[in-house]
């Protein structure tokens, strides 16, 4: 991947909050002409709602154009291994139906965000640092409901949260004969004690127990003052001089803080990966969830779904994603399969799959004589050989209905799950291919004396191929709960379409390489690697599209 | 510290008791005390006497004492099982706050229950609907479980 790419999909992630085409200029402001103009974007749907979201567009815009040269430095070292799924699509930096927009944070580019908001905010509110910091907290950073209130009522919003504009400094005291501390009863002249502005002392060593028990619960800036039912919060500044000393507590309550900021904020979510340290901003309503499938790529490498923190699932919506990993899971297609397969005895109700024979049955269990028609009694059947006329012609018809039913259903059911199980293998066997990939790599470069540019087509092709695969695997979920209609034939032609030239493409992969016929597969590779390709962009974009104008109907 | 502390809070309850209420360890155990609660007189619970039991963390008081009635009672935020749905003893719990303080709270309480919070909603729901009924059966239950 060129750094050209490289650079303008960073450049993608900020300027597209307001959809400005031009790519070299970033500068983002929050005045309406911008917005004039991303509404004119007809692909824009999706982000149209992005950015009426009402939380805080002001804040996210400024933030963007404040942080972005720290990304921009960082670009050449994500540039390898950030963005595979872009590097395996090659997308160019237009703004594609399906995707969504969203920011990558390391902890210390949330650190600078938090810092940066609070210094916006301090001149505003002209309160102590410490003061606007708690205060953004407690309105979970919601800045303009802070500066509302705060406009409104100072002292009433202050108060709400223990707080006052401007704390005296705070220190450690001694020597006051008249202590004692509530909490251990100790009282004397040499006990060393601590307060908050509301004026409750407890002796250091209680408060830094105190305060260490609720680090250690996980707690950041939501400890209050010991004191019953007093509402004024440890500030930071608090927490670090009481515990300056006891330095792997202190590591905790920092790591708290920033755990708190990212959970407080319902446009910020930690990536799920293993170990992994990043944090995901993306604008995406919770409202909007049923139709856009905010699909994000941290930098670690995993692409997941910023709703659900699924794996990327593009493009099935969240919810059909919920239901379906709970049906595989659940048993309900085993009593499908119970039921539409196999009887119960009517005495000890043993359960029995006939898989041959006569309609006379003899229960292993309880020995019991019935006829598997009627399921009568076999006695009442008579001597002769069978004829079941007892049975009557409704029942019977009921009977068959309800098995036939629920016997479709299974069948339905199992047809979509074969072909999604398929898909999920592939992807486990596309990693391995990846391998034996990079093996054939190595030996083309060695043999043939290609350069490491001339083989990277073979990797790239292994890329695409697994994000094809993952694609095809939840589009049978799609299909799954989508109602039979016209509208589902198109979904199912695309989908056919994908699904061959994938496997043409994977059988190219997958084949041995003789030297004779090198520069003919990699044109072919090449060529059917762009074709997949623009069947993937097709896929996505026209469901992306059709979910948002409620295309289909689904099944509830 | 927790050992300090019980015994500090014995002495004062001691040297001060409460009017309403009394509390003491069982035998020699310190951390686990045994309290009594005397039916506040404006309540339905009024001339019963009811036991609870204390048990006392390793960690107090950073966190809250376990208090559980061994008297049955009829009230919307105490269970059969006696567990007790009372803020200070769980969230709002407070280590400048003692024994004494919580079994006064626990007083107020049987005064004036919680049921926008219950612990019962079946009690709750009689209570907001019907309190002759609560005030009859609360009586009822003090006389059979709670009476000298």
């Amino acid at each position: 991947m060129s750094d050209y790419q490289s650079d303008s999909y960073m450049d993608e992630d900020y300027d597209e909050f307001v959809y400005s085409e031009d790519e070299s200029v970033i500068s983002i402001s929050s005045d309406n002409s911008h917005h004039g103009q991303a509404r004119t974007r007809a692909a824009a749907a999706a982000a149209a709602t992005i950015q009426s979201q009402p939380s805080a567009p002001a804040q996210s815009q400024t933030q963007y154009s404040a942080d972005y040269g720290y990304e921009d430095e960082e670009c050449d070292f994500f540039d390898d291994n950030d963005n595979d799924f872009e590097r395996a699509i090659g997308t160019r930096p237009t703004k594609k139906a399906w995707a969504v927009d969203f920011k990558v944070y390391d902890p210390d580019g949330l650190s600078a965000t938090q810092k940066a908001t609070v210094d916006r905010m301090m001149p505003l509110l002209a309160t102590s640092r410490g003061t606007t910091t708690l205060l953004l907290r407690c309105y979970l950073w919601r800045e303009e409901p802070l500066v509302e209130d705060f406009i409104a009522d100072s002292e009433r919003t202050l108060a709400k949260s223990g707080l006052v504009a401007h704390p005296k400094p705070l220190r450690i005291e001694s020597g006051n004969d008249e202590f004692t501390c509530e909490i251990c009863f100790t009282s004397g002249a040499d006990e060393q004690y601590f307060g908050l502005s509301c004026g409750h002392s407890f002796c250091t060593d209680c408060y830094v127990t105190y305060a260490a028990g609720k680090i250690r619960e996980g707690e950041s800036w939501r400890i209050r003052c010991p004191a019953p039912k007093c509402k004024t919060l440890l500030g930071e500044e608090s927490a670090r001089l009481l515990l300056a000393e006891h330095t792997d507590v202190l590591d905790r309550y920092e790591v708290n803080l920033t755990r708190s900021f990212v959970n407080d904020l319902d446009s910020f979510t930690w990536c799920p990966a293993p170990n992994c340290q990043y944090a995901v901003e993306c604008l995406v309503p919770r409202s909007a969830m049923m139709t856009v499938i905010p699909t994000v790529n941290c930098k670690c490498g995993k692409a997941f779904c910023f709703g659900c923190k699924v794996d990327d699932h593009m493009p099935a919506p969240c919810y059909l994603v919920d239901k379906w990993l709970k049906k595989c899971k659940d048993d309900s297609e085993t009593a499908n399969w119970l039921k539409a397969n196999t009887k119960e005895c009517t005495k000890c109700k043993s359960i029995i799959e006939k898989n041959g024979g006569c309609n006379h049955m003899t229960c292993r269990e309880c020995q019991h004589h019935f006829c598997w028609v009627c399921m009568g009694p076999w006695n009442e059947h008579g001597q002769q050989f069978y004829s079941c006329n007892r049975f009557s012609e409704d029942s019977s018809k009921n009977a068959r209905d309800s098995v036939s039913k629920s016997r479709a259903q299974l069948e339905r059911y199992l047809h979509y799950y074969t072909r999604y199980n398929n898909h999920e293998q592939s992807v486990k066997l596309a990693r391995q291919l990846l391998a034996t990939t990079e093996k054939n790599m190595e030996q083309m470069q060695r043999e043939m004396t290609l350069s490491w540019i001339e083989v990277q087509f073979l990797s790239d092709a292994v890329d695409v191929l697994s994000v094809c695969r993952t694609t095809l695997k939840w589009s049978y979920v799609l299909a799954y709960y989508m109602m039979s209609d016209n509208q589902k034939i198109i979904f199912e032609n695309n989908q056919s379409d994908l699904e061959m030239a994938t496997e043409q493409l994977n059988e190219l992969v997958e084949n041995p390489i003789g030297q004779s016929s090198i520069e003919d597969i990699k044109r072919k590779i090449i060529d059917k690697s762009t074709y997949v390709k623009s069947r993937w962009e097709t896929l996505l974009s026209d469901t992306s599209l059709g979910l948002q104008e409620n295309r289909w109907q689904f099944e509830e | 510290m927790a050992l300090k502390r019980i015994q500090k809070e014995l002495r004062d309850l001691e040297r001060d008791p409460p009017s309403s209420c009394s509390a003491g360890p069982i035998g020699d155990e310190v951390f686990h005390w045994q309290a009594t609660i005397i039916g506040p007189e404006s309540s339905p619970f009024s001339g019963g006497v009811f036991f609870l039991s204390i048990h006392f963390p390793t960690d107090y008081p950073f966190k809250p004492p376990k208090v559980n009635f061994t008297t049955r009672i009829y009230h919307p935020n105490i269970n059969s099982n006696g567990s007790i749905c009372l803020d200070i003893l769980r969230d709002q719990w407070s280590p400048a706050l003692t024994i004494s303080k919580v079994l006064l709270s626990i007083c107020s309480m049987l005064t004036d229950p919680n049921p926008d919070d219950p612990l019962v909603p079946e009690i709750a729901h009689i209570y907001k609907t019907d309190r002759d009924r609560y005030d009859t059966t609360a009586r009822e239950w003090t006389r059979k479980f709670a009476s000298k």
